[in-house]
């Protein structure tokens, strides 16, 4: 394990973590606003969205994100339209992660029983508040081992960036394969900094179930 | 929280475990006779580089490459097994032990020399860079400040990276995906052997390789590689490629693969070398 070599490339897998943590954050929050708007068309069945977010669910939800990138970076252009390996990136996550934040989203509305419901309504609360002040919370807090699920995985899928020239941490361990041919230490640098980008996050899951869900945690 | 703790720091030890070097290192690979035995030879050769090594549409791997590689299972009495190789895995490929014999058009340099072990060589090439004729590149020098296209763990990567910085770097996996990208104008220019972009070019012709930038850097050879340490396998190697040399069987590789490419008024001793001579 050559170990001059590991500190000469630490700056390269350094900069690839912040692509790989910039493109992954801004499709995760994209993410986030596609899933509750597909959740909440879905939840109140509006008639003509409620269909095409199925569609869409379904379509998003079957491709692998790699055959999504390659249309996108490849066969758009022969369509007139050409996107940036970035906005591709951001693109094909926002479109495969909407679907998986809806569907966490939505299973999440659901456990919401009636009672609570017709409860809100009998005090007089009307539809908008009863979803911020009955729906929401409940929801939410039940929602976050799912949705820290989902956001561990799309962070992981972002390793198939390197297919549209992104220089993301599956890239540059490539390219010093190929360069140098130091496989150990570029695999090995690459597992580290895929776990340092993921542990924090589910330990962050930890703290944030303990503070929303008190009610099984106790006020600790 | 203390057990989780634990069983995440186990985890990861296993992951170190799985990658350190105390893992088993595979033996240097198989003898002709292991090979001859077997009844097969495993070959690793591009699958996208036309017309050095592609697949054809009857699903036949075909090229100058894969010409070589026939002769040679023919010689051997076995059969080939082709393994379709990325450009930056060619040393692995080897290293792993997962083909005998690497012929994916792999050009000599010292620094693969320490991990391979190269044969005599079967052709010479130098870098090209293919541009589009509407704004041809004749000199590296005029990319300085644009994007050129190169598939990683090429020769063309290692000469640009070192002696132009100032060349934005357009990297892909696949030569297939790195052509696509030329055709969709995301790069000024495609650098990789001279003997492929022209190639190309003849086949693409709004694209063309620039007065000045049909050789560039030295001279190299481009020879079969076997794993480090396999004395037996090159032994033999080097041993065919005399041989065949006397009945100049490279340049009848050139005929049947790269003639109808390159026209009928190329020169193939621009590209062939025949029994080992450079």
């Amino acid at each position: 394990m050559d170990f001059n070599f590991i500190k000469e490339v630490i700056p390269l897998y350094v900069e690839a973590t912040w692509l790989t943590l910039r493109i992954g954050f801004i499709g995760i929050i994209l993410s986030f606003i596609t899933g509750i708007f597909c959740a909440v068309v879905r939840y109140w069945k509006i008639p003509v969205l409620n269909v095409i977010v199925r569609v869409y669910t379904e379509i998003s939800r079957n491709t692998p994100l790699l055959i999504q990138l390659f249309f996108l970076y490849f066969a758009l252009p022969r369509l007139g339209v050409k996107l940036s390996g970035e906005q591709c990136g951001i693109i094909g996550l926002t479109f495969l992660g909407g679907s998986y934040m809806a569907e966490t989203f939505r299973s999440s509305l659901e456990t919401v029983g009636r009672p609570q419901l017709e409860s809100g309504m009998c005090v007089g609360l009307n539809k908008i508040q009863l979803v911020r002040y009955v729906v929401l919370p409940q929801a939410l807090s039940v929602s976050v081992p799912g949705l820290v699920a989902n956001i561990i995985f799309l962070l992981k899928e972002t390793s198939v960036f390197s297919a549209v020239a992104l220089a993301d941490l599956m890239y540059v361990a490539k390219d010093l394969i190929g360069l140098y041919y130091k496989t150990e230490e570029s695999l090995f640098l690459l597992v580290i900094a895929y776990f340092i980008i993921l542990l924090p996050i589910s330990l962050l899951s930890r703290f944030i179930e303990k503070r929303l869900r008190y009610g099984q945690f106790g006020n600790s | 929280m203390k057990k989780n703790t634990i069983v995440k720091a186990l985890a990861f030890a296993l992951a170190l475990a799985a990658i350190s070097p105390l893992s088993a290192k595979p033996k240097t690979g198989r003898t002709v006779a292991e090979i001859k035995k077997s009844k097969t030879i495993k070959i690793a050769v591009f699958s996208d580089k036309k017309p050095f090594g592609y697949v054809d549409e009857n699903g036949e791997y075909q090229g100058y490459d894969v010409y070589f590689g026939n002769r040679i299972a023919k010689d051997l009495g076995v059969k080939v097994k082709y393994v379709p190789v990325e450009a930056a895995a060619r040393v692995e490929v080897l290293a792993t032990g997962k083909v005998d014999l690497v012929l994916a058009n792999f050009t000599v340099t010292p620094e693969r020399a320490e991990k391979v072990d190269f044969a005599l060589p079967y052709m010479k090439v130098a870098l090209g860079i293919v541009s589009p004729k509407s704004a041809l590149i004749t000199d590296p020098s005029q990319l300085n400040g644009k994007t050129l296209i190169i598939a990683k763990g090429t020769t063309a990567e290692s000469y640009f990276s070192k002696n132009y910085p100032k060349i934005n770097l357009l990297k892909f996996d696949q030569y297939s995906e790195a052509y696509n990208a030329l055709l969709d104008g995301r790069g000024d220019g495609l650098s990789t052997d001279n003997t492929e972009v022209l190639a190309w070019a003849i086949e693409n012709p709004s694209f063309a390789v620039g007065a000045g930038a049909d050789s560039i850097g030295s001279l190299d050879a481009i020879a079969p590689a076997v794993q480090k340490g396999n004395k037996d396998l090159l032994d033999w190697l080097n041993n065919e490629i005399k041989e065949l040399g006397k009945e100049n069987f490279f340049h009848a590789d050139y005929e049947a693969t790269l003639r109808d490419v390159y026209g009928k008024d190329s020169d193939a001793d621009s590209l062939v070398v025949e029994g080992g001579n450079l």
